[in-house]
């Protein structure tokens, strides 16, 4: 079966109304409780799991997908309006996002975040049916010596973003590392900072980190202002359109993003929070007015949002073509699967055609679904602004309470949140940017587990990150990226002082 | 011995105390829904299994059964949430065999002894793995493994989800009863060990059937023997690993399900639940859907059960001593 024939198929097999049914139904779902700051992908696949046993294996699969997408759209919404991360993929869109609905620009800012979402998802979808093939080899080329090296890179190339003091940007950076290692160490089985309890066993929950820093934080902050400020005015359709700036803005970040959410998403080892970091951190890199950034540039909502849908849906390639999934939601799937008799794997694009490509098919209207219910609902969303702060933020600590249960069922975690968030007040407080404590979080446990795993397979002999081809480009990448900045002042301390004239 | 003694002895006087209040609690039973604890995430191969026997279960007893994920600590959260409810006959739990035969010796603060703090229903259904390699690895058998470790000893590793993980344990029985030695790759999750032996950066590893057959069908894998005593119908040409390469005719390792409740539960309970599952395990729609994640039906009684969990704890508690001795 050729791609243009198996694309043919997979309309027919998604176009059943049956099988449209659910992907519209999976689809708002996900949007409602992307939208809920806490709940997110996994808890509604959770819940739908079982009723997936009584309906055929398409419509299943179709609308666990459509939750999942649907949860990366859904998350930027509280992202933006509340700088209350929906879900932890969208925790850098509160960056840039929060600022413009700060300055009455949430229409726009969530009309951007809607159409990168919808492109980066589009863009993927043609990663995934021109190179699928391609991407599940890539994903054997990455050994344990190519992550390490590729996550350092990440981690020096994402340190930068958030407040502008260096010192204080590098101690959330350590403070995310330490947080990460919590928990069982993986060679030696050794219990580290858990103080004896095996709730920890397993680490922090990184949803009731996410939601404690950003979320309770954000709560907290708001207490002495929020009555005295005004309800924001109603958004007309007029607001909702970007300028001619704007859009100029997104069409060179959107791209950029679902390239670099396409390529991680399709290796299993990574994820699509990382995915959404490093396409910030791109963003700002290469633009040339860094300084917008934190104070409502709209390449910080459109790079991310792409990169963490178009991640997405490129998610699927290792599952689906190696039977491998990269994360606990798509081993979710993957589970959903195999309960009706599909065994993803190599064999899968010959065994169960109708399968892949009816999925494949199912992403590309699901995608135009959710387009089109957030667009419409983007007035409603904004409206969300207009409930008076004693109604609307003890609303949202319940969801954030909700949530983080929701993802292992652990009152622990509920007080664990508590505490998070006083600690994330104080440190908004003293202006450290939770987001890079994130990213350290994200990243420490993934650079350790493969740094070791890369030395214990070498039986300790660190050439092995400069012999392997792959591990050795990140490793001057990286290098790069930390002399440059360095080259750079040194030139510029020679030549006459510019930054001051704009 | 001593421990059989003392366990069989704890079991018959906690038949006793509770038949004499059983008459006024077992009569009515169940009047309110069940709970199942599980210690793993929903859609994981303990909770589907649990999911697949809930359903049946909640038809024959007229009441519902509520599935309670509480994942952690490889599924020793489960059971101590378990053990935290009243042995009431409302509280039940569906566990791996880990949290009932090595957590004890892995995990410090246990908070509980598998041994007299839980009492066995039935055995749901158990797993081999299969030793598994790159379909280039130069040994097509394991007479041929076994032989080019015994030449090249700590030299060809192999992946685990972690240490004490059933892989990892499974593994350090075969190479010791084997007589060789292997070099041993901590993982998180056999997605990763899957990808580490395709792309040769590790050379094998003993993972479930059912992850190894896609990779096998697409000709970049090889299974060279599988743990269980006897063929397994997934996979019926993996020779069994007994008496093969210098291992004992009795070799057998593998990963199991079981339903149990929190000590001290109405044995008139216990009684009716082992038939009831017992009963739904043999219907063969259940058994093909199970078989097809890798497992096979067990059944069996209670005391069944609670011989398993002696032997096992026996056997790992054997292989975590020899790998503590090394390190």
């Amino acid at each position: 079966m050729t791609t243009i024939e198996g694309l043919a198929h997979g309309l027919s097999v998604a176009l059943q109304p049956s099988i449209l049914i659910y992907s519209l139904f999976g689809a708002l779902l996900g949007t409602f409780v992307g939208v809920l700051p806490g709940i997110g992908a996994m808890a509604a696949i959770t819940l739908l799991l079982p009723i997936t046993y009584y309906i055929s294996s398409e419509a299943a699969l179709v609308m666990l997908a459509g939750v999942y997408y649907g949860a990366q759209y859904g998350g930027a919404v509280a992202s933006i309006l509340l700088r209350l991360p929906g879900t932890p993929q969208s925790a850098v869109t509160t960056l840039d996002g929060y600022p413009l609905a700060q300055q009455g620009r949430a229409g726009v800012a969530l009309f951007t975040s809607m159409i990168s979402s919808f492109t980066g998802s589009m863009l993927g979808i043609v990663v995934l049916v021109v190179l699928a093939g391609w991407l599940a080899g890539m994903a054997t080329l990455f050994g344990a010596a190519e992550y390490a090296a590729m996550m350092i890179m990440g981690l020096v190339a994402a340190s930068t973003i958030g407040s502008e003091r260096p010192a204080k940007n590098f101690a959330m950076v350590v403070v995310g590392l330490i947080l990460g290692c919590v928990g069982t160490d993986v060679n030696s089985g050794a219990q580290r900072l858990t103080f004896g309890q095996p709730v920890l066993m397993d680490g922090i929950n990184m949803v009731a980190l996410a939601m404690g820093l950003f979320g309770v934080a954000e709560v907290i902050t708001n207490i002495p202002i929020a009555e005295r400020r005004g309800p924001p005015a109603r958004v007309s359709l007029r607001q909702l359109v970007p300028t001619r700036n704007d859009i100029r803005r997104m069409t060179a970040a959107i791209p950029r993003g679902a390239a670099l959410g396409g390529f991680f998403g399709a290796l299993p080892g990574t994820g699509s929070t990382i995915s959404s970091f490093l396409a910030y951190a791109l963003e700002r890199r290469i633009s040339r007015t860094p300084e917008r950034f934190g104070k409502g540039a709209i390449e910080g909502i459109a790079g991310p949002e792409a990169a963490n849908n178009s991640a997405s849906i490129t998610a699927f390639v290792p599952t689906l073509t190696l039977g491998i999934p990269g994360d606990p939601i798509m081993a979710l799937m993957l589970g959903a699967l195999v309960i009706h008799g599909v065994q993803p794997g190599p064999m899968m694009l010959q065994s169960r055609p109708d399968m892949f490509w009816g999925l494949v098919a199912s992403f590309g209207i699901g995608n135009i679904f959710l387009l089109l219910i957030n667009l419409t609902l983007i007035g409603v969303w904004v409206s969300i602004l207009r409930i008076p702060f004693r109604w609307l933020y003890p609303a949202i600590i319940v969801f954030v309470c909700l949530g983080v249960y929701s993802v292992r069922g652990a009152t622990f975690d509920i007080a664990m949140v508590a505490g998070i968030g006083a600690i994330g007040y104080a440190l908004t407080l003293a202006s450290f940017s939770p987001a890079l404590l994130l990213l350290g979080f994200v990243l420490g446990p993934l650079i350790e587990t493969n740094l070791r795993r890369a030395l214990l397979i070498s039986r300790g002999d660190a050439m092995v990150f400069l012999e392997r081809p792959i591990a050795c480009g990140f490793v001057v990448a990286t290098a790069a990226l930390i002399l440059l900045p360095l080259v750079k002042s040194l030139i510029r301390s020679r030549a006459p002082d510019k930054s001051r004239a704009d | 011995m001593l421990t059989t003694i003392s366990r069989r002895s704890l079991m018959i006087a906690a038949f006793g105390i509770a038949a004499a209040a059983a008459p006024a609690m077992a009569q009515d039973w169940p009047s309110a829904p069940l709970h199942v604890y599980v210690g793993f995430p929903a859609g994981s191969s303990p909770d589907t299994i649990a999911r697949l026997i809930a359903e049946p279960l909640a038809e024959s007893l007229g009441q519902p059964v509520v599935i309670e994920n509480k994942p952690g600590a490889g599924g020793v959260i489960g059971v101590q949430q378990m053990l935290a409810q009243k042995p009431d006959g409302y509280s039940f739990g569906v566990t791996i065999n880990g949290p009932l035969t090595t957590a004890q010796r892995l995990i410090p603060d246990l908070g509980y002894d598998p041994a007299t703090d839980v009492a066995p229903i039935t055995l749901i259904a158990t797993s081999p793995l299969v030793l598994a390699v790159a379909a280039d690895f130069p040994a097509d058998d394991v007479d041929a493994f076994v032989a080019d470790a015994k030449a090249r000893p700590d030299e060809i590793s192999y992946g685990s989800v972690g240490k004490g993980s059933g892989a990892h344990l499974t593994a350090e029985l075969f190479a010791s009863d084997a007589g060789i030695v292997l070099f041993h790759i901590p993982f998180q999750s056999y997605a990763e060990v899957t990808t580490s032996i395709l792309s040769g950066e590790i050379d094998s590893g003993f993972m479930a059937p059912s992850a190894a057959v896609p990779h096998v069908e697409a000709g970049t894998m090889k299974m060279l023997g599988i743990t269980s005593s006897e063929v397994f119908p997934l996979v019926p040409d993996v020779p069994v690993l007994a008496g093969k390469a210098g291992l004992p005719d009795d070799f057998r390792a593998e990963l199991w399900n079981a339903f149990i409740a929190p000590a001290g539960t109405d044995p008139a309970i216990i009684a009716r639940l082992n038939t009831e599952i017992d009963a739904i395990l043999e219907n063969e729609d259940l058994q093909g859907k199970l078989l097809a994640m890798g497992w096979k039906t067990a059944g069996g009684t209670p005391e069944d059960l609670a011989a398993r969990i002696e032997t096992d704890t026996a056997l790992w508690g054997a292989v975590i001593d020899k790998t503590e001795a090394q390190n």
